[in-house]
């Protein structure tokens, strides 16, 4: 009996995880090895025969020092918004959970830019951002302060200042979901003894939420890298490559010049680079799954 | 200490928080209202004399493509949300109640949040123009379903272990197969982890950008990047473009206001379990 249920067993988990192992090998394994493959060949849109080409598109590309300014300018870009968002966020749920009016609205209303598409926020960044019909400049007029928010002094704060709006809602509901976890008697008694507010988010809900504050950080960092859209909108990667995250030079190394061999090698180059981290990530994001 | 009083300086705080966040979705809905006379004239000139006018111009009154965007953006995410629920549901009941790959499965699927969808640009796009996919909604249904299945497959398998398994193991004894009680008790019990799937795969399919940018020419175009190019084609008619990008923002808003207690539990739970 035994024996015949874990053989029926067997076949139907084969059966139920077949779509998905066939959906890994179709769009996973397949362009991993594609991808591989045209890192190692001459494949350019001005030239139809693909050939191989050993590391020549590394050689290349690690004598680009496009390359190498993108991948700085998307790692500051990510650990400053990362570090930013993950301070607000905080914040905002400390205010956020205590005795509000109005709670449910003001939580539905803080949440709306996680809803809404990064490249459909940029589209009203720019209506907003206008200097002939927007919000901002002319908000700015009105006390004869002339702006020009895309000059490039201030434009590297500008995108990290959008990129807040639409993600400092992600971190503050992460650390407002924890935080409801933290039982109202541990304030009590924080105070009974005598602790201070401050004190007690110190001593105690910080620590109790660090495992929250690693996930935040893990994703928004890991986010943060592939970010494209907003910027992309917003200024194409310039003025001429000062803005140009690592997506930026992948997407216009294979559609505006047409080198697909040197944009797969930037793409291999940028997953090694993040690989040494992943052991550790699978760590932490499955130890807080037992929690 | 942490007070039961109402906290009206609280309130203040997080009114002027949520009105700054909101200010670009307010002022898409300010200018739609507009006439272009009065956007053109200044910032702050209230006038809302346009009516629906706008809203009618990118519903079709003014011929743009926009309508038929906005009919592959609902296609692509819906086909996406079926597609996922279709290949990440069986599999996780494979993987948590059947031992299917040990732990192997969902560690694959939490590594492969490290991997930047970026890396799949290249090959995507000679993989798909290969068999000729490129600017069809299949293609992006196909790729958003293989973007968002890890997410799900996880939002499943922690939903599974939350079922307790006293029913299936009774429903077993009396000679039910495998298919039967993923059917007629596992499925009817997911409603609510089914509802946080949905309504994450709907809000980043319809997010989608990168994908849809090298993989959509014109009959497939969704509306994110409808509207990016919108302002470049039409960039004086303020007007019909911030109609255009508040009407692209609505379904997955809507959606995802109603389903709101769903999201919150995906979106922590997807994140900080995932």
């Amino acid at each position: 009996m035994n024996q015949t249920r874990s053989l029926e067993a067997r076949r139907a988990s084969w059966i139920l995880a077949s779509p998905l192992l066939i959906f890994f090998a179709a769009l996973l394994v397949l362009p991993i090895y594609l991808g591989l493959r045209t890192s190692l060949s001459r494949d350019r849109f001005s030239n139809p025969e693909v050939e191989l080409s050993g590391i020549e598109n590394y050689v290349a590309l690690l004598g680009d020092p496009d390359f190498w300014e993108s991948i700085r300018f998307t790692l500051t870009f990510a650990i400053i918004a990362t570090s930013l968002q993950l301070v607000l966020g905080f914040l905002l749920a400390l205010i956020f959970d205590r005795n509000v009016p109005g709670k449910k609205y003001l939580f539905s209303a803080v949440l709306i830019p996680i809803m809404i598409a990064p490249s459909l926020m940029a589209v009203m960044y720019r209506l907003l951002l206008n200097e002939n019909i927007g919000i901002v400049p002319a908000f700015f007029g009105l006390f004869n302060i002339e702006v020009t928010l895309f000059s490039p002094n201030a434009l590297f704060p500008l995108l990290i200042l959008l990129d807040c709006i639409q993600f400092v809602p992600f971190t503050f509901l992460l650390f407002y979901a924890s935080l409801q976890n933290v039982p109202d008697e541990l304030y009590e008694a924080a105070s009974i003894d005598g602790s201070s507010y401050a004190e007690t988010v110190r001593r105690i809900v910080i620590p109790l939420l660090k495992p929250a504050i690693v996930v935040v950080i893990l994703l928004r960092f890991l986010e943060g890298i592939r970010n494209f859209d907003v910027i992309y909108i917003l200024t194409g990667g310039g003025p001429g490559t000062m803005t140009q995250t690592v997506g930026i030079y992948i997407y216009k190394t294979a559609f505006s010049q047409g080198d697909f061999g040197l944009a797969a090698a930037a793409s291999v180059v940028l997953v090694l680079l993040l690989a040494p981290f992943t052991p550790w990530i699978i760590k932490r994001l499955s130890t807080s799954e037992q929690q | 200490m942490k007070s039961r009083k109402k906290s009206w300086l609280a309130f203040i705080i997080i009114l002027i928080t949520a009105l700054f966040l909101n200010l670009p979705l307010l002022g898409a809905i300010f200018n739609a209202l507009r006439s272009d006379n009065a956007i053109a004239s200044g910032a702050f000139v209230w006038e809302f004399d346009a009516g629906f006018s706008h809203f009618q111009n990118a519903m079709g009154a003014a011929g743009y493509d926009f309508p038929s965007f906005f009919v592959n953006s609902i296609l692509i995410s819906l086909g996406t949300v079926t597609l996922v629920t279709l290949v990440a549901l069986p599999a996780a009941y494979a993987v948590a109640r059947l031992g299917f790959g040990g732990p192997w499965i969902l560690r694959i699927a939490v590594g492969l949040r490290v991997i930047p969808a970026i890396f799949f640009l290249v090959p995507f796009y000679i993989m798909f123009s290969s068999i000729n996919l490129i600017d069809t909604i299949w293609v992006l249904i196909l790729v958003n379903g293989f973007t968002n299945t890890t997410l799900a497959l996880l939002i499943f398998s922690n939903a599974l272990a939350e079922l307790p398994l006293e029913i299936e193991e009774a429903a077993a004894v009396d000679g039910a197969t495998v298919f039967q009680r993923l059917r007629l008790i596992v499925i009817p019990l997911l409603g609510p982890a089914m509802v946080a799937v949905a309504v994450l795969t709907f809000l980043f399919t319809w997010a989608d950008y990168l994908f849809a940018v090298i993989l959509t020419a014109s009959d497939a175009t969704p509306v994110t990047v409808g509207a990016a190019n919108f302002v470049t084609s039409y960039g004086v008619r303020w007007g019909d473009i911030s109609a255009a990008v508040v009407l692209s923002i609505l379904p997955p808003l809507v959606f995802a206001l109603f389903a709101q207690r769903f999201l919150v539990k995906g979106l922590s739970a997807g994140a900080v379990k995932g």
